[in-house]
């Protein structure tokens, strides 16, 4: 096996980051002096980045009804004598009560002890999420009027009831989507906020998670929320950077369809210089076929170089 | 996934009042990993109900045995043993079985459920569907042509996030064999999935 043969076969290692130290040290070095290596360590990255897609993220419901079940296996197994206090283990799950009235949202709201915030009422305006001392938001999900039901972790637990406009609703659910524990939680509350993102602050929300959620799933639902705002410039300037930074191609493919939608159709509108030019540096970097494929495409539709020099 | 160290502390401490009784506890437990859990087995076993059966069996084996439990190792790495073999078992009874119990039947052909689950959270766009929908069809069949072994050390290390010597320590082997094991896994996915990405 020549030096090339065998650094490539390290090359996945060194991405899980399991390579000694040593093992490491060889094939850093050797992939400053080859540029085929370097191409084949990218492709790499390709293939990991693909394989991330496969991954299912359990439906909130699944999670409730697993729960749930658990919950009563447990109970049976103590007998129904069992006089057991009511928990906040059963507090949390005993969600039969909690019927939606009318066209408002049902949210579950956890309590801190006494704390409770003036603005509000509800001791949730201004919390950090991530702070391991305030409430923490455990999962957000469509109830089937319409409404929205959100869980939040605390030792004890209260119900108040909003709808989507209603400004407390909205607090949770912004805390919700940047929710760094939780990618589930995170892809149902941008799902949600999708149908509010004519709200600058709503808007901004799904910009920062299309531009910084680590899970593609959210990226990509957040992007399908600011599909109807793709002619302001924030959210042109926020697919752009997608294009040319996403890891993911699936993401990459979508933002090139959204930038150029209508492009090259006789009523269609002309691309922007900025959007070829943003085209054009995509060509230079580019690895995926697919991707370079669609890009390429509408290059020629609009009659520009494949690429800047 | 808290492997936080202030949690680990809190861990010890609600691992203790669990073995002594207190349901809160143990729901605080179950909560801290049970998603993890779920998705583990929902990635193995690609069927919603199969995941379900294991998260049951598995914290119930928890439920049963904490007393017996001596942080000898990690709760984490205590939890994920019992959970790993239940996948496990489950895997091979279906090799042996050859059953598809990830497939049923739909209008057009076999349909995986994995599909249909994951099919309901992305959008309309008719182009992005198509090309994910097959890069998802060509993964899920390379990784169904793994052996159960490689596709779980492939999985608690690409998807979980899991260290080699953690993983070794689950599945009661060497760091050194389960690296082995990760690396004909990614071998075969490279040769599977090359050409399309």
């Amino acid at each position: 096996m020549n030096s090339c043969e065998k650094i490539r076969t390290q090359l996945s290692m060194l991405l899980y980051g399991e390579l000694s130290f040593d093992e490491e040290e060889a094939v850093d070095a050797h992939l400053e002096s080859c540029a085929e290596c370097r191409t084949a360590l990218e492709r790499e990255r390709e293939l990991h980045a693909a394989l991330d897609q496969a991954q299912a993220e359990p439906p909130a419901s699944v999670l409730w009804e697993s729960r749930q079940n658990l919950k009563e296996r447990i109970a049976a197994e103590h007998g129904p004598s069992s006089s057991r206090r009511v928990s906040w283990w059963d507090r949390f799950l005993d969600t039969a009560w909690l019927k939606p009235v009318g066209g408002l949202a049902l949210v579950t709201v956890g309590f801190l002890g006494a704390r409770l915030t003036p603005d509000l009422g509800l001791g949730i305006t201004g919390m950090s999420l991530a702070d391991p001392g305030a409430q923490r938001v455990r999962s957000v999900e469509p109830s089937p009027d319409g409404g929205i039901q959100i869980v939040l972790d605390e030792t004890r637990q209260r119900v108040v009831s909003g709808g989507l406009d209603d400004q407390k609703i909205r607090v949770l659910l912004l805390s919700a989507a940047k929710d760094p524990s939780d990618p589930g939680l995170r892809y149902e509350t941008v799902g949600i906020l999708n149908d509010r993102a004519q709200a600058a602050e709503v808007r901004d929300t799904l910009i920062y998670a299309l531009e910084h959620d680590e899970n593609a799933g959210v990226r990509l639902k957040a992007m399908d929320g600011l599909r109807p705002f793709v002619k302001q410039p924030e959210v042109r300037k926020a697919l752009a950077g997608v294009l040319l930074s996403d890891g993911n191609p699936g993401m990459r493919t979508q933002a090139i369809d959204l930038l150029t939608q209508g492009v090259g159709e006789s009523t269609g509108p002309a691309l922007g210089r900025d959007i070829i030019g943003t085209l054009q540096e995509l060509m230079n970097r580019e690895n995926n076929a697919y991707v370079r494929q669609r890009g390429q495409r509408v290059l020629q539709l609009v009659n520009a170089s494949q690429e800047t020099y | 996934m808290a492997q936080k160290t202030g949690f680990q502390t809190d861990e010890k401490a609600l691992i203790r009042a669990a073995q002594e009784g207190d349901q809160d506890a143990f729901g605080q437990l179950v909560r801290a990993y049970d998603q993890s859990v779920l998705r583990l087995a929902m990635n193995l076993l690609r069927s919603p109900e199969d995941a379900q059966d294991v998260y049951q069996e598995a914290f119930l084996r928890v439920y049963r045995n904490l007393n017996s439990f001596r942080f000898d190792c990690s709760f984490h790495t205590w939890l994920y043993r019992i959970v790993t073999n239940l996948c496990l078992d489950q895997m091979r009874k279906r090799k042996v079985r050859k059953e598809e119990s990830s497939q049923f039947e739909g209008t057009d052909g076999p349909v995986d459920r994995m599909d249909t689950l994951q099919e309901s959270r992305v959008d309309g766009n008719p182009q992005r569907r198509l090309f994910s929908g097959e890069l998802r069809q060509r993964i899920q069949k390379a990784l169904g042509e793994l052996s159960a072994r490689e596709r779980m050390v492939f999985e608690l290390r690409h998807y979980q996030g899991l260290k080699l010597r953690n993983i070794g320590e689950i599945l009661g082997t060497s760091e050194e064999a389960a690296k082995n094991c990760l690396f004909r896994a990614t071998q075969k996915m490279r040769v599977a999935l090359g050409d399309f990405v």
